[in-house]
Parts: structure tokens; C-alpha cells; sequence
């Protein structure tokens, strides 16, 4: 086991070099770059102090060469500074000689973007999986084809329009609910608990949104397995055998049809990731997306090579770990991988 | 295609497109204005008898720009899909034909396109063009071609061991004649399927990057742009918000209804 798991790690690396590459080369092969933006700011700027910035950035330099200063720094995991937000480093956390601490721009904005992830999983999970079941042992009835519509509209619906509806639903008719940030003015004065009471309700829309699609698949996807896994000869067995209803269903059906889910979940996560952008735009939550987004509008190179890589190494790390836990779920796949 | 009819799902799918298709193309006939004329003394009016679905904030005719913004969606996401279908046969036909190190090089590469978040992805190389539309079908197009290429791989994998196309192999049938002849019609149902499926998620790509600005550009009108006018008028305004939304919906879910009824009716094993 664990030399396979070394063999997948190892072969990671030659796949975020070539993601670091086709991101590298995406980036630069559009004309542009941050002393255009920052001069369509600043119309004084010359075309003279632009080209000396071009110079301190390296952008006067041949791709392939800035390609491989960027190699150099990540390295050793050297992220570089922004060029957009006064020098502030890309990733971690920097102390200057005064010993100032600069957060890093990612460290900031991933816990955010990871808490609404891992919530939205939590709320996938919690609501399809009893959805996918009733959906699966009513195959046709009246309960079915209600979850079969549901799931539908789930998949069509513009996560941004819903999310634009609710927020005027809940927040400007009846005022239930805050409709952007993530904390209300005040919040460092609060107990931990009306701390978390807080964040909940800043989080519960842009939650719900982006767990639709999710949810919708998910469901589908445990109705459809729950159905193959009730037509094998061992769920007819167990029946013959005598075992209650509930017992053939869950102890049974359910643990063989969710073993699928653990790759998709793990295959989902670059959807989440990216998925947030427009989520996060709308509820003016400072999470990856919207940190991605800014960065690309004023072509902030550093920071857009760093939350690819990130994002990337990420979804390599979800996937690899789904391969994991499938493992160490259902023992014939274990087998094949030790040998 | 008598079969894929008599589907249920599928009939109802083909009518949801079938009519928005002829709304689109009759756009010009149909809106009773002009959709970019402006007229300030008919801003933000709410639905009635004359504007069906109201007036945005320069006073043009909602329902008018919704017909127009029809013919974005659906020609966005046919031409997408099209540009991400022919790629992914392409590859997935030498992958799946040739293997070997052709293969290996392939998939890969699908793998590398995989992992980067495809949000980010198509973010990143939108924000660097100019927005238009042929830019926008392009980088749908050029970021949504791995699923297809896989699944033509693993159809010519499983077909190149069927005994029909063995026994064109040994009567001497050149590559070509195997690919175009044998392979690939019987590869057919699948990419349908999965195309139609594809034209739905291209259609909500779109509006949600016009909605963030980065797609169709004003005055030309689109569901998503129409969207983002809604979004700062919201609090006087839900009908701007309101038809734009349902009508992606709509859309999507016609797509939808067609590749899952089409996969039942064609499917063999079902």
C-alpha cells in the first residue's frame, strides 16, 4: 500500500509541472500584462517607467525563460509576491526585517473557500443520499418522480440566478439573512458562539448554492446504483435467506452502492473549486474564486500561477485520496493494488 | 430516431429546444421592439400588455432582448460543443486506434487538462481576449474536450476487439476504412448523447460568464448580461432577473430531458 501510495505521489510531479506549463503559457500568450492594467489606472504612467517595471517583474524576458525563473522559486516552494497588491506574498505568510507579518493572499483565502467546500459536502451528502435511497426503493412511484424532477431543475438551474433570487427573497424582502461578506460589522467583539452563529448565517446562502448541482447529481447517482445493486443475485440471496427488509437494504444494497460515490466525490472537487468564483462574486465572499478573478483582471501573474498550482495540487490530492479510501473500502480493489 | 421519439423524456426535451429554436430565429418578427433602442421615458417599467416582460434601466424591452439573447445561448452552446466533440473524436479515435505511446501522450494530457479547475481555466483565458462571442465558443470549445476524448478511447478499445471488426481487419480493410467504417459509427450513440448533454453545460458556462462580464458585451443583449443589468436593479426591478433566469433553465433542462431520453431510447442494454 504504502509503496503505491509513493508511486502516486511521485507521479503528481510530472503532472503539475505540465498543469504549471499550459497555465504558464495560457497566461502569456494573450497580449497584456500588469503594467498595462496598472497604466490604464494611472494615464501618467510613461511608456519609459513602464518598460523599467517590465524589467523588475522579468516580463521583458522570453516566456520560456520567466517560465523557468517560476520554476526556480517554486522549488523551494517560493510562491513570489503579487505584482498587483503592494508586494504582498502570493502564498504564506512573510516576516520583513522590522519583523512586520504579511499573510499570504492564498493562506487567506482558501480556509474561507475550503469551509464552504467541505460544508456544501457535508449538506451533499446528508440530503442526497436518503433522497437516492427513497428515490431508488420507490423505482417509478409518486416519491421517484418527484426526486427525478427535483434533480432536473437542480441540474439546470443558474446557480448565480437562484443565488440572486434568494438573496433578494431573504435578504431585502424579509431581511432574514445578511447578503454579502462573511462577517457583520463587529465581529471580533463577539463570543465564539455568536461567532459561529454569525459566519453560519453569512455562509447558509452561498452554501446552498453551491451544493445544487451536487446534490442533484449525487442523488441521481446513488438512485442508479442503489437500482444495479438491487438486481444482483446477492440481494436476492439475502432475501431468501430471510433477513428483514431493512437489513437487506442497508447492511446489503447501500454500503455496496455507495462505494462508486467515493470517486465521484473525489472527481467533484475541481468543480467545487472552481465553481466558486461566480458564488463567491455575487455574496462578496474573499475566497479563492474571487481571488482568482481579480488577479486575472489585472493580470496579476504571480498570483494567478499560484492559485492554479494550488487549485491543481489540490484536485491531484482529492483524487488521489478518493483512490485511497475506495481502497480501503472494498477490499477487492486493495488486492489489486498490492499486487 | 422514430425510437428516441417515443421516448418521454426525449419528446419533451426536443419540444422545450424545438421551441426555443423558432423563438430565436424569428426574433426579428417577433420582438415588437427594437432590442437595443433606448428610450428614457420608459425606464425601468414593470411587465404589462405593451412591454411583456418590462423595460430595463435604459428602457429597452426585456422580452424583445430576451428573444434576441435566445440566439447567443443556443448558438454558444451548439458551436462549443461542436468545437469539443470534433477534438475529443479526433483524439480519442488515434488514442483508442493507435495506442502505444500515442496513447500514453494523450491521456496524459487529458489528466494535466483535468486537474486544473475548469472554472479558473476557461476564467484565465477569457479574461486575456478581447470578450466576444467567437471568443467565448472558442474557450468553451478548447476546455470541455477531455470527457468526449476519453469515452471515444474506451469505445474503439472495446470495439477493436469485437469479432466484426476483426473480420475487416483480416480481409485486408485499411485504417482509415476501419475507423471512418467500423469504429466510429458504432461509437455514434454515445458522443450524441453525451454532446447534448454537453450543449447544456456550455449554455450555463456562457451566461455565467456573461454575467460576470466576460461574455457577450453590451448593447448586443444575452441571457447572462441581461442577468447582470438585473442584478443592480434588483431591489426595484425582479422582472430583469426573473425571465433571464428561467429562461437559462429552461434551456438547460430541454438539453437535459434530450440526452437522458436519448440515452434510454438508444441505449441497447436498457
Amino acid at each position: 500500500m504504502s509503496g503505491y501510495l509513493l508511486k502516486r505521489l511521485f507521479w503528481m510531479l510530472p503532472l503539475l509541472i505540465g498543469i504549471s506549463l499550459i497555465s504558464f503559457l495560457i497566461m502569456h500568450l494573450a497580449p497584456g500584462d500588469i503594467t498595462s492594467t496598472e497604466a490604464s489606472f494611472n494615464p501618467k504612467a510613461s511608456e519609459e517607467s513602464r518598460q523599467k517595471l517590465r524589467a523588475i517583474y522579468n516580463l521583458d524576458k522570453p516566456v520560456i525563460v520567466q517560465y523557468g525563473l517560476w520554476m526556480k522559486r517554486m522549488v523551494t516552494l517560493d510562491f513570489g509576491t503579487s505584482f498587483a497588491s503592494h508586494q504582498r506574498p502570493v502564498f504564506w505568510q512573510t516576516k520583513d526585517k522590522d519583523g512586520n507579518v504579511s499573510k499570504g493572499m492564498i493562506q487567506e483565502a482558501l480556509p474561507i473557500t475550503l469551509l464552504i467546500n467541505v460544508l456544501s459536502l457535508v449538506l451533499i451528502i446528508a440530503v442526497a443520499l436518503p433522497l437516492g435511497v427513497i428515490s431508488a426503493l420507490n423505482q417509478n412511484r409518486a416519491p421517484d418522480r418527484a426526486i427525478t424532477l427535483f434533480v432536473f431543475i437542480g441540474f439546470a438551474i443558474p446557480g448565480f440566478w437562484l443565488a440572486l433570487m434568494l438573496m433578494y427573497w431573504t435578504g431585502v424582502v424579509h431581511n432574514w439573512l445578511p447578503i454579502s461578506g462573511i462577517h457583520s460589522l463587529g465581529f471580533e467583539k463577539m463570543s465564539w458562539i455568536a461567532q459561529a452563529a454569525d459566519s453560519l448565517k453569512h455562509l447558509a446562502l452561498p452554501i446552498f448554492i453551491s451544493s445544487l448541482g451536487g446534490l442533484a447529481g449525487i442523488s441521481l447517482f446513488v438512485r442508479n446504483g442503489m437500482l444495479d445493486v438491487l438486481h444482483q443475485d446477492y440481494i436476492t440471496t439475502a432475501r431468501a435467506k430471510g433477513l428483514s427488509e431493512n437489513t437487506v437494504v442497508y447492511r446489503h444494497a447501500l454500503r455496496n452502492a455507495l462505494l462508486p460515490l467515493i470517486t465521484i466525490l473525489g472527481l467533484s472537487i475541481p468543480g467545487l473549486i472552481g465553481g466558486a468564483v461566480i458564488a463567491e462574486s455575487i455574496f462578496a465572499i474573499p475566497g479563492m474564486g474571487k481571488l482568482f478573478y481579480d488577479a486575472v483582471m489585472m493580470r496579476d501573474f504571480p498570483v494567478i500561477m499560484g492559485i492554479l498550482t494550488i487549485g491543481s495540487a489540490l484536485t491531484l490530492l482529492g483524487n488521489l485520496l478518493a483512490d485511497v479510501a475506495y481502497a480501503w473500502a472494498d477490499p477487492r480493489v486493495r488486492r489489486g493494488v498490492m499486487q | 430516431m422514430k425510437r428516441a421519439l417515443s421516448n418521454p423524456l426525449a419528446l419533451s426535451g426536443f419540444i422545450i429546444i424545438a421551441s426555443i429554436f423558432v423563438l430565436a430565429l424569428a426574433a426579428p418578427i417577433i420582438a415588437p421592439f427594437d432590442p437595443e433602442a433606448i428610450d428614457v421615458k420608459a425606464i425601468l417599467l414593470s411587465p404589462s400588455m405593451q412591454h411583456l416582460m418590462g423595460t430595463d434601466g435604459l428602457g429597452r424591452d426585456v422580452f424583445s432582448r430576451m428573444l434576441f439573447g435566445a440566439r447567443i445561448s443556443l448558438l454558444v452552446g451548439i458551436v462549443a460543443v461542436g468545437i469539443a466533440t470534433a477534438i475529443g473524436i479526433v483524439l480519442g479515435a488515434i488514442s483508442g486506434y493507435y495506442r502505444g505511446w500515442v496513447d500514453v501522450v494523450i491521456m496524459r494530457f487529458v489528466d494535466v487538462m483535468l486537474s486544473i479547475p475548469t472554472f479558473f481555466l476557461i476564467l484565465a483565458v477569457i479574461a486575456f481576449l478581447t470578450p466576444s462571442i467567437w471568443n467565448i465558443m472558442i474557450v468553451i470549445g478548447l476546455t470541455s474536450w477531455m470527457g468526449v476524448t476519453r469515452m471515444v478511447r474506451a469505445e474503439f478499445l472495446s470495439l477493436r476487439g469485437r469479432e466484426f471488426v476483426l473480420a475487416a481487419e483480416t480481409l485486408g480493410a485499411k485504417d482509415a476504412r476501419l475507423i471512418f467504417k467500423h469504429l466510429l459509427p458504432n461509437s455514434l450513440t454515445p458522443i450524441i448523447v453525451s454532446s447534448v448533454l454537453g450543449v447544456a453545460s456550455a449554455v450555463l458556462v456562457e451566461s455565467g460568464l456573461s454575467f460576470l462580464g466576460l461574455g457577450v458585451q453590451a448593447p448586443q443583449a444575452s441571457w447572462g448580461n441581461i442577468l447582470t443589468d438585473g442584478k443592480e436593479y434588483i431591489q426595484f426591478a425582479w422582472w430583469l432577473s426573473l425571465f433571464p433566469g428561467l429562461a437559462i433553465l429552461i434551456t438547460v433542462l430541454g438539453y437535459n430531458l434530450l440526452g437522458e431520453g436519448l440515452r434510454d431510447a438508444l441505449d441497447p442494454r436498457t
